[in-house]
Parts: C-alpha cells; structure tokens; sequence
C-alpha cells in the first residue's frame, strides 16, 4: 500500500536518512523503533507529508506521493504531544477535519461520537481539555486521527509522555483498537519493550539506515548484528569463532549450535539472552565465572558474572546466588545465536535457507 | 506563490520599520545639521556645546531623572516586595497598576488643584498652623508629580523579577540560617536585580524628557531637554537646533541603557 | 517576628495606595462641588456634568479620541500580530535579533523624540497635519508593544500544532486561521488593549504632529489646564476613571481566566 524505494533525507549537510526502503501493507501494525536521532520521526513525517523526501520514491497504492501535502494525503497523525487545539474543547478538536470538509451536522456528530467510543471516552465530549488528564488527552488524539477515516494511522512516540502503568494499559487499548478498525498502524518508538509488545512488524532504524525488519519475534530471537541485539532485550554480546557449521568456539571451548552457512573458522560473534542462562555448580558448568553483583528485580535476580576470559555475562534467574562464588554458567544450542559481522538482511535470509531444512529453525 | 501571499502580509510591518522607525531618526539627526536657514552646518552642536545655558540644562535633566528614578526605586521596591508576599497579589498589583490607566493629563491637573495657593496641602499646612507655601511651579513638585506617574512602571517589572525567584531559592536560604532579612539582602536583592534595571530604563528615560508636567506642574519654565526641544519645535520653530538637542537626548538614553542592559547580564548571569 | 514584619508592610503598602488614589479622589471629589475651583467644597451639584455634557467641543473631542483610539490600536494590532509571526519565523538569529531591537526602538524612545522625529517626517513627506498624521504616529508607537504582548504566545504555540491541522486536511490559510490566530488570541488581546491604553495616554507625540484642525482629549486637557481650573474636567475624569475601571476589569477577566487556565495545563 505505501511504498519507500531508496528514500533520503537530509536538512543542509546533516544527513538523517541515507537509504530508506521498505514496504507498508495493509491492516497491519508496524512499529518504527531507533534510538534517538536514527531518523525514525523523520520516516513519520516524510509519510504525513510535512516532510518531502530529497531522494527515492514514496508511492501510495502505486502513485509516487513525494510531493503531496499533508492536508491532500489519506494519512493521520497522533503527535508526540498530542497537539490537541487549546482554545477548542474535545468535541470540537474531534470535529476539525470533518468541519473542514463540510460534512453535515448529524454526521460529524454522529462519527464524533462513534470516535470517542472507540476510545472510551463517550463522555467526555463537552469536556475543556485542562480538565482531562494526559491519559485522557491521548485518547483524544487518537479519536481525532482515526475520526477521518485514515488508510494509515501514524503514531509519533504517541505514549511516551504517559506514566508506566497507563502506557502498558495504553498499548494493550491500541492493538485492540487497530484489530477493530482494521487500518495500517504506524507506530514510531525508542522502547523496544513496547515495539515488541504491539507490532506485527518491526523496523530497527539506526543511523539513517533500516538495520532489521521483521516480526517481533525474528528481531528477538535473530537480532542481524551487534546494534540490534544490544538494542532488542537483555543480550550477552560474546566474540567467537564457526570451527564449522553448527560449530561454535566460545572462550576457548566448543559447543554446538543450529546455525550453519559458515566459512570455517570465521570470527562471528554469539548472542545469548540473560533468560536462556542457567546457574549451576563449577563442575557441572559449561563455562566458569565469578559472580560480580547481583540485583533483585520482582521477578527475577539480575546477575553479573565474569567469565575466565574477562567476558562480562549478564544472567536473569529465579533462583539467587552470592557475589563472589565460583559458580558455572550453562545453555542449551539452540540458545545461542551467531551473528555474522557485517551481513545485510538479504544475505542473511539467503544463507538461512540453505540450511534452514536440516535445522530446528521455525520461521513464522 | 504562497511566499507572495506571507508578503502581502507582512509588507505593512516591514513598512512600519522603515517608515516610522528608521526614517525619522535619519531625518531628525540629519535635520540636527540644518540651521534655520536649512544650510548644512555644525552650528547647532557649535552652539550646544559653548552655552551655558544648554549645558546646564542638560545637567539639570539628568539630576532630575535621576532624582525622580531614585525616589520612584526607593518606594517602588519595597511595594513590589510586599506584594509578592501578599496572598492575592495579582489584585493588589492590580490596584498599583490603575492608575496608569487614567489619563496622564488628569492625573497632572489633579495636582495642579492640590497644590495650588488654595488648594488642600495649603489648606492642611494652615490648618496645622504652618502657613502657606508656594508649592506648585516649584522644581519640587515637579519632582514629586513626576515620581508619582512613573511610580507603577517601577513596581511592576520589580515585582515581575521578585516574583520570578523560585520559592525553593528562599526556602534553601532559609533552610540554611538565614534570617528573612539576610534572604532578603542575599537572596532576593540579586536575583532581582533583572527588575530594577528595568525599573530603571523605563523610569529614567521618560524622566529625562517630560515637558507636559514640566510646564504644567513646574512652571512655565524652560528646564529640561523635553522642554527645551518642544520650545524649538513647536514655539521658536527652531527645528535644528531642537534636533540636536534630539539627539543628545537619545544619545543620553542610548547611555542609560547600555548602562542598565549590562547589569542585567551580570544580574541574570 | 515575620508575622509583625508583615503588617508593616501592609501598612506601607496601604499609605503608598492611599497616596496613589488621593489625587484620583480629589478630583473626583470636586467635580460634585458646586464651587468653581478646586477648594472648599461648596455643596453637591451635578452642574458641571451638565456644562460638560452641553459642552459639544469637548464631546467632539470625546468622540475622537475614541475613534482615534481603537482605530489605531485595530490597526496597529494587524500589523503587529504580522510582524511577530514574521518575527517567529526568522531563524537567522542575528537577523531575528536585529529586527526586534529595531522594532523597540520606539517603545524606549522618549515620546517628544518620537513627536519631533514625527512632525520632520511629516513635513519632509509634505503630508497635511491633522487626523490622518495622529492616527499613523499612534499606529505607529502602538505596533512595538503589539509585537512584544504576541511573540511570546507565537514562540508557546507548538510547531506540532499547525502539523496537526493541516494533517487533519487543514490548507494553509485554514491552519492560520482556525488554528494559529486562535491559539494567540489572548496574545493579540492584550496587544489590542495596550495599543488603546498607548493611544488614550499619548499626550506628547500627538501635541507634537496634531496641527490646528484636530485634537484629542489630552491634548485639549492641557491647553484647558494651562489656563487654570476647570471643574469641567473633574467630571470628565470621574467619568474616565468609571471607564478605565471596567476596561480594566474587562481585561484582567480576561487575563487571568487564561492565565490560570495555563497554570493549570503545565
């Protein structure tokens, strides 16, 4: 439905987006995540149309849109800051676009309403907005981004100004609601808890650049290089070499994983989630470590361990231990995760297909 | 095309900027050259600098700003601090800030009716048994009036700046042994400091050219710069000699607010 | 300690209000005294309220100054609103730091500077004195202050604002319109409201460009005051003074119904 090819952006010499593809389809829901400063709001408003791209094509059901304006595009916004009208009340800032467009009385109150149902705010109507609170103010955006009936809804880091109760409330209400009304979300964040919570779809945007696109769960369990496995979830980044395929040396020692498609002896680097690692005795232990510190989390105890290498292991278990004993450090292959360094996305799908049939490897 | 449109509409501000900001002082400081006769001349500077008269006047606008800019700190401080501490001071300011809502020619005559030969200051000093005064047509009820009229445009950007200091600062100050004068002293004097030179910029340099008041309150005496350029301009039709008098005057208030713009930056800084 | 500190504050504050108020009174005081100056009230008389309202060279005069007043201040409130969205727009600093102290030019400046640098522009362009040359002098002396009560609203106003609007289908005229003028109302208000006080207190600058045709209220306030008492004009001023109480009154609903509504939103 939308289309980047080759897109990019620069403001004077700054160069925010080097080389943007990527392809929206419909009724789905797609989460933007970077850092900030990746580019990832400026991939928004290249789509909202407040920015117009310097390069490359942004087609819209097959027309190129580079040079639209946001006010003739069928796409909506919910701002970082709501950017709710001050001096008119919640009705009224529902209202705006279909007042701009002369829709009748009876229909623009009509769909008001349906609009704030779907937000749960059916209430609130002649409310003036100081008297809302921020979560309350939130969901007026969204009623008025989604009043117009957009093909795609874009979402600009749309919760990050609420506390941390209300977010998690939030992202449960905005899955469901883009399930009911069935249109594209676009959803930029910096909080890779939330963009693996909501997405069908996420793109990881560092630097300008797409380094990973995929499913929730390929970006976790198949983080493509170093950035987005630091970035996605708790990982312990290790350097390591392929003896062969489903091969690997770590600190000196070989275990056996479910990844192939290798040079022999290629330096690649390993990823293991601190979940995976299990605590046990020096002897029945895989590698051994000291433990460094430990930190109750509710769940969990969060341990920092150190290997005989001077590798630092972050650990998540339920089970607590002391700061400095010798203990073992234990997994399981199809725990760990070989990166191979500087591999694009396409090369890495080539290459799991070669050996994905003999593998455990599910893919979605 | 759009970018036509913005210059339709800001084509009268930038107008304004060139018609009735920057060609008039052009205009006046070149007319300061003319001599009556309208031929390019240093005459009018000339002649400033070598007469008494003028000199003293000047010196006499200066000491009277000045007197009245002090009068008008002296009393405007503590009001605008007293204020700050009050409960509902967005009215009290209110009530401080009336006044100057009231025609500046009546506040002037209300005086004239005061402290005339019969009016009631003498009708209080006979009363007490003082005897009447000459009081209006005096530099000092010039004085007074003055202060009078621009006492709220002293207050008000004191108690803008006072009002500015975050509770938490008085509070430290208090919390670290401070009494509620030595938070005073230490504290809010200067912070407030940003105040008082603004207090100072906009009672001074209107100070230093009052003409209505001087003629009105002070005696129909030629005193002052403001006086002085009305004489030229509108009496003698002098225009040349009343704008170089123009320009020493803006030249005196270009002075004052270099003066007061640095103390801000070292009062903000 | 503080307790007593404080109400020798109040006391102060009640003498300089006391102070501040009395010629106010006193004027207002004598305008019901059927005496002809102001001193020793002879006994209560509304006659110099009827001379006032009989006296059509002073109502005239009323009447100009009004319209003088809230055409300039109309006026100088379109073209200063301009400017500060021009001004918000500068991003050069230098440019946009240059223009705002051009623009304060003429709010430090002393009035008779602007009055005679007025009245040698006039004259240099050959333009008659009269009503026309008053009201450009008080647009102009109005428009600093517009400029400076609006920018501050224009610079609060988000960016994310007119996005929102014309994201939600607004063209540009209609994000200005139904979104930028109403987000700087009260802004643009309290220029207004400046601009008329501005207009109505100007004494200097309109002696100075006024000729003989036209006058306005102080202008004729001074050349009746210079002439000695008039009990006229104490009955005009209680009559000015009612007025400026409820445009006051008028204004700081206004104000403050929006400050505390801003207090509240932050």
């Amino acid at each position: 439905m939308l289309k980047f090819t080759g897109v990019k952006k620069q403001f004077g010499s700054n160069v925010i987006l080097q080389d943007i593809s990527f392809e929206i389809e419909e009724g789905k829901f797609y989460t933007i995540l970077g850092p900030s400063g990746s580019g990832k709001t400026t991939i928004l408003r290249l789509i909202a149309g407040f920015e117009f791209p310097d390069g490359g094509t942004i087609a819209f059901d097959g027309q190129t849109i580079n040079q639209v304006p946001a006010n003739k595009r069928q796409v909506n916004t919910v701002f970082q800051d709501y950017a709710l009208f001050p001096h008119l009340n919640v009705f009224d800032n529902v209202a705006f676009a279909l007042r701009l467009q002369r829709v009748n009385k009876q229909e623009i109150t009509a769909r008001v309403n349906e609009a704030l149902n779907l937000v749960h705010l059916a209430d609130f109507a002649d409310r003036e907005l100081d008297e809302l609170s921020g979560g309350q103010k939130q969901r007026v955006a969204i009623a008025r981004a989604i009043v117009n009936r957009p093909k795609i809804l874009l979402l600009d880091e749309a919760l990050s100004a609420l506390d941390h109760k209300l977010r998690k409330e939030m992202q449960t209400e905005l899955r469901q609601l883009q399930r009911r009304l069935g249109i594209t979300f676009i959803f930029v964040t910096h909080d890779q808890e939330e963009a693996l919570a909501m997405s069908d779809h996420i793109m990881i945007i560092n630097n300008g650049l797409i380094e990973q696109s995929g499913t929730p769960v390929d970006i976790y369990d198949e983080p493509l290089n170093h950035f987005v496995a630091d970035f996605i979830g708790e990982s312990n980044i290790i350097p390591a070499t392929m003896v062969e395929d489903y091969a690997v040396e770590i600190d000196g020692r070989q275990f056996s994983c479910l990844d192939g498609g290798f040079e022999p002896d290629e330096a690649v680097e390993v990823v293991l989630r601190p979940e995976d690692l299990d605590i046990t005795s020096v002897a029945k232990g895989m590698l051994t470590a000291t433990v460094e510190s430990q930190l109750f989390r509710g769940v969990d105890y969060q341990i920092v361990v150190r290997d005989t290498e001077g590798h630092e292991w972050t650990i998540n278990s339920i089970h607590k231990t002391v700061v400095g004993k010798q203990i073992g450090i234990t997994f399981d292959p199809e725990d760990i995760h070989v990166m191979r360094f500087n591999e694009s996305q396409t090369d890495f799908d080539a290459r799991l297909a070669t050996y994905q049939e003999g593998g455990a490897h599910e893919q979605e | 095309m759009s970018k036509n449109k913005h210059l339709v509409f800001t084509l009268p501000y930038i107008l304004w900027l060139a018609l009735f900001v920057t060609a008039p002082l052009v205009l006046i400081f070149y007319q300061s050259f003319l001599n009556i006769n309208g031929h390019l001349t240093w005459d009018n500077y000339r002649d400033y600098i070598h007469s008494a008269t003028y000199l003293q006047m000047t010196f006499n606008s200066v000491w009277y700003a000045l007197v009245i800019t002090v009068i008008t700190l002296v009393v405007a401080y503590p009001v605008a601090y007293v204020i700050a501490q009050l409960r509902s001071k967005d009215f009290w300011l209110a009530l401080i800030i009336l006044p100057t809502w009231i025609n500046l020619l009546l506040k002037t005559y209300a005086f004239i009716g005061l402290l005339g030969q019969h009016g009631s200051i003498n009708n209080f000093l006979r009363f007490i048994g003082v005897g009447s005064h000459q009081l209006l047509f005096t530099n000092a009820a010039f004085v007074w009036v003055a202060a009078y009229i621009e006492l709220p445009f002293m207050v008000l950007p004191i108690f803008n700046a006072i009002t500015a200091i975050p509770t938490s600062l008085i509070n430290a100050s208090l919390d670290l042994g401070a009494s509620r004068w030595q938070t005073l002293t230490k504290v809010i004097f200067p912070l407030s400091k940003s105040g008082v030179a603004a207090g100072i910029q906009a009672v001074f340099i209107p100070s230093l050219s009052l003409f209505m008041i001087t003629r009105l309150i002070g005696g129909n005496r030629v005193i002052t710069l403001g006086t002085a350029i009305e004489e030229h301009f509108l009496t003698t039709q002098n225009w040349g000699m009343g704008s170089t008098i123009g320009v020493v005057l803006v030249l005196a208030m270009l002075i004052v607010m270099v003066l007061t713009d640095d103390n801000n930056k070292k009062g903000g800084a | 300690m503080p307790q007593k500190r404080f109400s020798i504050g109040r006391i102060y504050l009640a003498l300089v209000l006391i102070v501040m108020y009395l010629p106010i009174f006193y004027l207002i005081y004598y305008s019901f005294s059927s005496g002809e100056r102001m001193d020793g009230f002879h006994h209560f008389s509304w006659v110099h309220y009827q001379a006032l309202f009989q006296d059509t060279r002073m109502i005239s005069i009323v009447l100009n100054t009004l319209v003088l007043a809230l055409l300039s201040a109309l006026l100088a409130t379109v073209v200063g609103t301009a400017g500060a969205l021009m001004i918000n727009g500068i991003h050069n600093r230098l440019w946009r730091r240059n223009i705002l102290i051009l623009n304060n030019i003429l709010l430090v400046s002393p009035d008779v500077i602007i009055g005679a640098s007025f009245l040698i522009f006039f004259t240099f362009l050959g333009f008659k004195l009269g009503f026309w040359s008053v009201l450009f002098s008080h647009v102009a002396f109005s428009i600093p202050i517009v400029v400076l009560m609006v920018l501050p609203r224009v610079k609060e106003l988000p960016k994310s604002l007119k996005d929102a609007a014309y994201d939600l289908g607004a063209t540009r005229w209609q994000a200005f319109s139904q979104v930028t003028i109403p987000g700087i109302t009260d802004g643009i208000m309290a220029g207004f409201f400046m601009a008329l006080t501005y207009s109505l207190d100007d004494f200097a600058v309109t002696f100075f460009v006024t000729g003989n045709g036209f006058s306005t209220l102080s202008v004729e306030i001074y050349s009746r005051a210079r002439q000695g008492i008039d009990l006229e004009i104490n009955a005009l001023s209680t009559i000015m003074f009612l007025v400026s109480l409820i445009l006051v009154y008028i204004y700081y609903r206004f104000s403050t119904k929006k400050g505390a509504k801003r207090r509240l939103n932050q």
